[in-house]
């Protein structure tokens, strides 16, 4: 038989490495085993119009933004949170709001921040930490009624932390198992006040800088999918991952606002809408409520100098979840 | 497979990220730099451990568009960029592989237990190596480029991209032999 040329050796070989095949043993060629490895390098070559495109659509979202920001560099970089908060907090509203905050502290270890009573000794507006998150509640009162949410929290010891729900007074929905889909250590429960906690430890990765945080909302929604557009359209949203079932339905999905997420589902069993109120920091609040009522959602409450120090509206989603939105107007740093 | 690290010009380190970074953080369409200094680098990173292109790719664009959307609240903290590249890579593939097992969980398919994703940490040397090599393939002469994209990225036959340059099967496979020797040469010498 002939002996092949070193360029058709090479070119067997890589036929070989292509199609997964163990190649034909060929008589040992060190010049040609060096091309080889070079060869198996080059099966994780990129597309370069991917490289482009991705390219050129980092720059249509940077020169967006740069478009659409209407408040100097200097104040829309770090100052538009306040102290402390991420850009999505849970506002939760009960009855019962001292009951519900001495259940926070009990159950995940929340650290008490501010607390604002009425006269009546009623709570107007409280924040507790948990991890690096903030969830903000009040006492429900006729303007806004009672709506229990549905939350996500990243803790370390998921089996703890459900045992002292437990003991703080929640249900078990379901105890911690390895067995979740999510592949965390994942249990949930529901507190007296009607409240969903998902209470997942993460296996095999950290929740970590690009925003996801130890307090997620989470919200079970009919027609989830048309969620999407929606935030994306009025408050810059991003989503992250999105997980159709065959038919389209969301089986999840999780959306970031800058540096924070949140979650959606399409509704199913017992994990019905329970529509709620969200805390949003963004950069200019006029702006961001007059886009939002652009793209489909009711205002409640039109852009005002609230008296604790923010620019202040709220808008109600074509779900019924309620978004404070606040641009935060102090010195402090975020 | 062992790579051998090649002699190389270094991507910029230390002050110089530094600045990169830092102008990006005033000026988000500076990010342009940072891309194209650790596109490969996040793209293998990522391409290596799902061993499908278009997983690779949808990583690869959440993992920019990540940090991008966080680079404000990125502080420097003397770890090269990379490493928070990397970091946000691997949650992206975590989850990534959650969402998979999600779909594979409301399937009646059994599940494949090696199909977990690797997490270990990246091995920088093997992920410059192939960065350099990636970046090498556009410095090749146009034909070559051209054969070594259609081969190893489009996975198409010498018969095929014969037909598609107008060449002979053999001219094609002396094309590829010769774009694999010009880099090599170029990975030992530290020609980037």
């Amino acid at each position: 038989m002939p002996k092949r040329s070193p360029a058709v050796q090479l070119d067997r070989a890589i036929e070989a490495m292509l199609i997964a095949l163990q190649p034909e043993a060929e008589p040992p060629n060190p010049a040609l085993a060096q091309l080889m490895a070079t060869a198996h390098a080059l099966r994780d070559l990129p597309r370069p119009d991917f490289k482009s495109a991705l390219k050129s659509d980092l720059q249509r979202r940077t020169t967006m933004n740069e478009a659409t920001a209407s408040v100097p560099q200097s104040s829309r970089t770090v100052h538009f949170r306040r102290p402390g908060f991420n850009n999505i907090a849970p506002y939760i509203l009960v009855n019962g709001a001292p009951k519900f905050m001495e259940f926070l502290v009990a159950a995940f270890e929340a650290a008490e921040g501010i607390r604002v009573p009425r006269p009546d000794g009623s709570i107007m507006h409280a924040e507790v930490r948990i991890g690096d998150s903030v969830i903000e509640l009040a006492e429900a009162n006729e303007q806004y009624p009672p709506h229990p949410m549905t939350t996500h929290l990243y803790v370390s010891d998921s089996d703890a932390t459900y045992a002292r729900a437990l003991r703080a007074g929640a249900s078990s929905i379901h105890a911690p198992t390895d067995d979740h889909p999510s592949g965390d250590r994942w249990g949930a429960v529901k507190d007296q006040f009607g409240n969903v906690w998902y209470i997942a430890t993460p296996k095999g990765w950290v929740p970590g800088p690009e925003g996801l945080r130890a307090v997620q909302p989470y919200l079970h929604l009919r027609d989830a999918h048309n969620m999407i557009p929606f935030v994306e359209a009025a408050f810059g949203a991003e989503a992250l991952g999105v997980h159709k079932s065959p038919d389209g339905h969301i089986l999840h999905a999780t959306l970031s606002i800058a540096n924070s997420t949140f979650e959606i589902d399409e509704a199913h069993g017992e994990f019905q809408p329970t529509p709620g109120y969200l805390h949003v920091y963004v950069t200019d609040t006029d702006a961001v409520y007059a886009q939002a009522v652009r793209s489909g959602a009711a205002s409640v409450t039109p852009p005002n100098d609230a008296p604790y120090g923010d620019r202040a509206a709220a808008v109600k989603d074509p779900f019924g979840n309620t978004w404070f939105l606040a641009t935060y107007l102090g010195t402090g740093r975020a | 497979m062992v790579v051998q690290r090649p002699a190389q010009k270094a991507a910029p380190q230390g002050a110089d990220e530094r600045l990169l970074v830092q102008a990006a953080q005033s000026d988000p369409t500076k990010f342009d730099a940072l891309y194209e200094l650790h596109f490969e680098r996040v793209y293998y990173f990522l391409a290596r451990r799902v061993h499908n292109r278009a997983t690779a790719e949808d990583l690869t664009s959440e993992v920019f568009h990540k940090a991008l959307a966080n680079l404000a609240t990125y502080q420097w903290r003397g770890a090269p960029f990379a490493a928070w590249l990397f970091r946000i890579a691997s949650n992206a593939l975590a989850d990534q592989y959650k969402r998979a097992s999600r779909e594979q969980s409301s399937s009646d398919d059994a599940q494949n237990p090696d199909e977990h994703p690797d997490l270990s940490p990246p091995d920088l040397d093997t992920i410059d190596y192939h960065a350099r090599l990636f970046r090498l393939v556009d410095h090749l002469p146009a034909v070559q480029c051209q054969v070594i994209r259609e081969r190893f990225v489009e996975q198409r036959s010498i018969r095929e991209i014969a037909g598609r340059l107008n060449k002979t099967e053999g001219a094609i496979k002396q094309l590829q032999f010769r774009a694999l020797q010009t880099l090599r040469a170029q990975m030992e010498g530290g020609d980037a």
